[in-house]
């Protein structure tokens, strides 16, 4: 193995030893993430050294918190990174279902079969249990006009579990209208169009969609409004600063005046600039009371802020460069590089713009627009670690009503995929393999079940007798899930619990492949000391 | 106003920034204190360059730093990573107001605060139980233990300038090789989050007039850097950044496997290319043994300390950075108490762009500065001067050399300190008598010395006097002298564009041609398992090369390619 060669200092352990380390970090991974999942899971507050608090229900947040040492774990830990970063979620299931994989090998193993034909046997299940999300998928037709009401159940499920009811519901629509808000037909979504923010607040959480742009700064001028309303928006990305141009190599045996004359020589053509802006002002806003905003990526120095503030403009420096893209978006015109391209199409429209200020924190809120294909989701929370919660919700929920469009289907969720799933690979899949695979196949199938036995455990239910009753109401065909509150099966349709179809789909795919890595392992490289002897 | 912000990357470049910020912060409350030596209150140093002022959410005033510092999570030891302002109050944080379910709380050992630490925080909350604690035992306990740079930092810093690497999944020690840091930017948010930060500190300069950029170069903080400047290239491309490439001691120490050995060379060679091609002037600083070099003539460094070393590149930092924030006065004006104001594109332009384009620089260091008379002990300015930079040549004739040196704090006869005029002309008389001479040496000369706050380390050997002065007798008893002794250091520190860097530089592109293209070989199949395809190899030994022909157009080296 290549990692070998990286570190040859390393002590080699005998297979046997190194498969049971590979399947003891496993469970130990499986073990701490466990009680995350679903809308009965712990929500961790994990408290720093020095103090810091995190707060996390997300799998993906809580792992890279964690100062993982062991190299098994660090590989399972990147493959769920991984998995959120492909497709937003599912985490916490990728790690359950890899530990559980490898817990059932562990029996198979440990009775004398050969990982190898575990692996085959896995594979062979992967893939037909990814024909099967095909067959079990609920299509979602996505015409013109979006499913709202499907678009809302998905984004409730999935917020549901990282917020209680009254704040995940209050997320729900903000989700779906951003994503709306964004689409365009026919392309793909880029939530960089939508843009959070969050500001401190007193006492409580509260967050609203605004229709418009939120900026975290504000002018650099005291003469310039702090509130206009009717307002021209400007973006644009023009240096409005005297910058020290490039001198040539003589500039230091040259005398004074030559050098006061080539400062007074680039000052002139900021100003120039600038000139060019307060033009296209006067030309818009002659014989009205319209407003005038410059909302600038490069910067404004503060001759050129006087000149602006006197020609009655506001103006901000330093805009976000995704700003640039979002605020046109938002209000409409587009972006200029160049004075000498300003032309009054250029111009945005916003019907009000003000300034919020908190210490020393400034926002700039952009409102009012016109039909805005961009939009900010602002969130304000108490303190900062109650704000990241709600912001990593807040993303969550816009990733799975993205994937719903994207995916034109939706899975039924609660463990109700998982348990129609194992039954399909038990009684339809095994009997078509030969020999011994057959017990991989078998293995897989008992794996998935992680998923509903852990919603029931934390929800504090007999794990033994929800299994027991999921799998009987499946025999005699009804597709049914969980109910955490009684241990009953429900039909997850009905309830509107729906789950991203390209999550399960990821999770079904990538498990397996790293468990058979993992496996297949002829010898792992102990490395560090952190890790205990397996006994 | 021409502002300065600062970055720092990596574990070394905390440590040295930890010491830069605590002479910043020991300036600034000399300057305040009415018993303290005059010369403090009329710097004629404009602060504002380097630090911010700025609100906490109570309405409290703060003046922090412009400074994005970035580490490895858990490298922030007892310090918040949201500083020391702008806490909330924990009695707020303990309710989770976002989840009715089960909590479960998981809380680390909390970090226990060093003597030093303790004393501050007490003398903050005006608390005099703490009063027990001596000076004596907080130079004591840093002395013996210092695991982080917050231990021995007196500095307060905004909620926004410290910046912990989460999710990465090393220890520090594993941490030390190109490949490794090489997705840290990308990665995750961690870019983004980084950029964000770094605009709000830009965002509020009228006039920003560079970056002053620490990276710890040795390890995998080096492909972070080269990605942030990438994207500091790129939102402000007209900021000029000047790159200190800084290097702790045990980066430094030999590798134990041949292996090992070629990845450092190799990572060397591809970071020094890599980080001069995204900035306008690099200074390598670092010596494999500090406390073997002639830079440490009059210090007794401790080599396997960070602790130590750094602090003394941290002083010449801070002395090579005061012409950026002397006021830009008038041609006639003269000031008596500094002149040779700079900013940072200039001081760029003429090191980097004057006969030729060399954007190496070498840092050099005299530390202390000797007096002007220097009759106890015979000993010249230039001969003081010696590097903090590695693998340079001692000797060397280079008449197309310029150099930008800083001079402040000198003592004049009689042990009073030297006025500018003095100064300057020692310097130029010096200059006249020297043997090789540089083609061009702009200098700057500050009146104010460098001050020795008290968690500065006991690095001075005992021929320093409690004003830096040289003592022609070592005063007995003590081997090494710290903060109770030495209040100031008369110093001088140089940047210096010449070509006895080219050791420097024909060692890296030697390494990398040797082991880097050599084909199937090991370091070969490292380069690419960075993530460099031949092409890209190729590029930085030609970058390489570029540098060396620059100042040797004989270079037998740069021809020679296979
Ligand atoms: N109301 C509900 N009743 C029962 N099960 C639910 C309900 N809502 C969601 N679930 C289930 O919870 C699981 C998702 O839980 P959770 O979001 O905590 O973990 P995850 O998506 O695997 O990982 P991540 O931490 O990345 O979100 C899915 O299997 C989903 O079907
Ligand atoms: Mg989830």
């Amino acid at each position: 193995m290549s990692l070998r060669v990286l570190n040859p200092n390393a002590e080699v352990l005998n297979k046997s030893a190194a498969l049971h380390m590979n399947i003891n970090a496993a469970k130990g991974l499986q073990d701490v993430l466990k009680t995350n999942l679903g809308p009965k899971g712990t929500i961790k507050m994990l408290v720093g050294g020095a103090g810091d608090i995190k707060l996390t229900k997300d799998g993906n947040t809580l792992l890279k918190e964690m100062q993982i040492q062991n190299p098994t774990a660090i590989m399972i830990a990147r493959t769920a990174v991984a998995q959120d970063d492909i497709s937003g979620d599912g985490t916490t299931s990728t790690v359950l279902f890899i530990g559980e994989l490898m817990k059932q090998s562990e029996r198979y193993i440990d009775e004398g079969m050969h990982p190898r034909v575990l692996v085959d046997g896995f594979e062979i299940a992967k893939k037909a249990t990814l024909q099967f999300i095909e067959k079990f998928k609920t299509p979602v037709v996505m015409g013109s006009e979006p499913d709202k009401e499907i678009l809302r159940m998905v984004a409730r499920t999935t917020v549901r579990t990282k917020l209680h009811e009254a704040l995940a519901d209050q997320l729900t629509d903000i989700v779906v209208n951003a994503v709306l808000c964004i689409r365009k037909p026919e392309e793909p979504i880029d939530l960089f169009m939508v843009e959070i923010m969050h500001m401190r607040h007193k006492f409580d959480a509260d967050t609203r969609l605004v229709e418009g742009l939120v900026l975290d700064h504000g002018s650099r001028h005291p003469d310039m409004k702090r509130r206009a309303e009717n307002c021209y928006i400007l973006t644009s990305n023009v240096s409005l600063e005297y910058e020290k141009s490039e001198v040539n190599s003589g500039f230091f045996y040259s005398n004074a005046e030559q050098r006061e004359a080539m400062v007074l020589a680039e000052r002139r053509q900021v100003d120039e600039r600038v000139r060019k802006i307060i033009e296209l002002k006067n030309k818009v806003c002659s014989g009205n009371d319209n407003n005038f905003v410059v909302i600038n990526q490069k910067g404004i120095d503060p001759p050129s802020l006087d000149l602006l503030a006197r020609a009655g403009i506001i103006a901000l420096r330093r805009a976000k460069r995704r700003n640039m893209e979002r605020l046109v978006l938002a209000c409409g015109g587009e972006a200029v590089n160049s004075v000498d391209d300003l032309t009054p199409d250029c111009l945005g429209w916003a019907g009000l713009v003000y300034e919020h200020v908190l210490g020393e924190e400034k926002y700039t809120f952009v409102e009012e627009v016109k039909n805005p294909h961009s939009c900010t989701i602002l969130i304000k929370g108490p303190n900062d670690h109650t704000i990241a919660q709600i912001k990593d919700a807040v993303r969550d929920g816009l990733r799975a009503v993205k994937n719903t469009i994207e995916d034109e289907a939706v899975i039924l969720g609660a463990g109700a995929f998982e348990v129609a799933a194992r039954q399909y690979l038990v009684n339809e899949v095994k009997k078509t393999v030969q020999g011994r695979a057959q017990l991989g196949v078998e293995a897989f199938a008992d794996a998935l079940l992680v998923v509903p036995k852990t919603l029931a455990e934390n929800a504090g239910l007999d794990t033994q007798d929800v299994i027991i009753s999921l799998k009987g109401e499946h025999e005699r065909g009804n597709v049914v899930g969980l109910n955490h509150n009684t241990g009953e099966p429900i039909d997850p349709q009905m309830e509107g619990i729906f789950d991203n179809y390209s999550v399960k789909w990821q999770i079904i795919n990538s498990g397996p492949v790293i468990t058979s890595q993992l496996l297949l392992v002829d010898e792992v490289i102990r490395a560090g000391r952190n890790m205990r002897k397996p006994t | 106003m021409r502002e300065i912000v600062t970055l720092q990357v990596g574990g070394f470049a905390n440590f040295v920034g930890s010491h830069f910020w605590n002479f910043q912060n020991e300036l600034l409350e000399l300057a305040e204190d009415p018993e303290a030596d005059p010369v403090f209150k009329n710097q004629d140093l404009n602060m504002d360059v380097f630090y911010r002022y700025g609100e906490t959410y109570q309405g409290t005033p703060t003046y922090t730093p412009r400074l994005l510092s970035i580490g490895l999570q858990g490298s922030l030891g007892s310090m918040s990573s949201c500083g020391t302002l702008y806490n909330e109050g924990s009695s707020a944080s303990s309710s989770v107001m976002t989840w009715n379910g089960n909590v479960s709380t998981q809380a680390s050992e909390p970090h226990k605060k060093n003597l030093f630490l303790q004393s501050l925080y007490a003398e903050e909350q005006e608390n005099d139980i703490q009063r027990e604690i001596t000076d004596r035992d907080i130079v004591q306990c840093l002395e013996n233990d210092v695991q982080c740079w917050t231990d021995f930092s007196k500095s307060h810093y905004h909620p926004q300038s410290l910046y912990e690497l989460s999710g990465m999944w090393v220890d520090a020690q594993k941490f030390d090789n190109y490949g490794i840091g090489r997705d840290s930017f990308c990665g995750g948010l961690h870019g983004e989050e980084i950029s964000e930060r770094l605009r709000f500190f830009v965002e509020e300069c009228d006039h920003i007039q560079g970056f002053q950029f620490i990276v710890d170069d040795s390890g995998g903080f080096s492909p972070l850097a080269v990605d942030f400047l990438e994207s500091i290239a790129d939102e402000y491309t007209n900021v000029p950044v000047l790159l200190y490439a800084a290097r702790g001691p045990g980066s430094l120490m030999d590798p134990l496997s041949q292996k090992h050995r070629i990845s450092r060379k190799l990572h060397d060679a591809v970071s020094f290319s890599r980080l001069s091609s995204l900035c306008n002037l690099i200074v390598p600083v670092g010596l494999p043994s500090l406390s073997r070099s002639k830079a440490s003539n009059f210090l007794c460094i401790k080599d396997e300390k960070p602790y130590h070393c750094s602090a003394a590149y941290a002083a010449t930092l801070h002395s090579v950075s005061m012409p950026f924030r002397m006021e830009l006065l008038g041609p006639s004006a003269n000031s008596s108490y500094a002149c040779g104001a700079l900013t940072v594109n200039e001081a760029v332009q003429m090191l980097s762009g004057q006969a030729r384009q060399n954007m190496v620089t070498i840092l050099d260091a005299a530390m202390p500065a000797p007096s002007l008379t220097g009759n106890q002990v015979k000993q010249t300015l230039l001969g003081s001067l010696q590097p903090l930079t590695p693998e340079i040549s001692d000797h060397v004739e280079d008449l197309q050399s310029v150099a930008s040196m800083t001079v402040h704090g000198v003592l004049g006869s009689g042990g009073q300190r030297a006025s500018i005029s003095e100064v300057k002309d020692m310097v130029h008389s010096a200059y006249e008598h020297a043997i090789t001479r540089p083609m061009f040496c702009h200098l700057s000369v500050a009146q104010c010395p460098l001050p020795i706050p008290l968690p500065f380390p006991s690095i001075f050997s005992n021929h320093v006097g409690q004003h830096g002065e040289v003592l022609g007798t070592p005063i007995i008893g003590s081997p090494s002298r710290g903060s109770l002794d030495v209040h100031t250091i008369p110093m001088a520190g140089r940047l210096r564009s010449s070509s006895a860097v080219l050791p420097f530089l024909e060692n890296r592109l030697g390494d990398l041609r040797k082991f880097g293209f050599a084909r199937g070989g090991v370091g070969a199949e490292l380069l690419r398992s960075w993530g460099f395809a031949k092409d890209e190899s190729e590029d930085m030994a030609e970058t390489l090369s570029k540098m060396i022909l620059e100042l040797n157009p004989h270079s037998q080296m740069s021809s020679d390619s296979d």
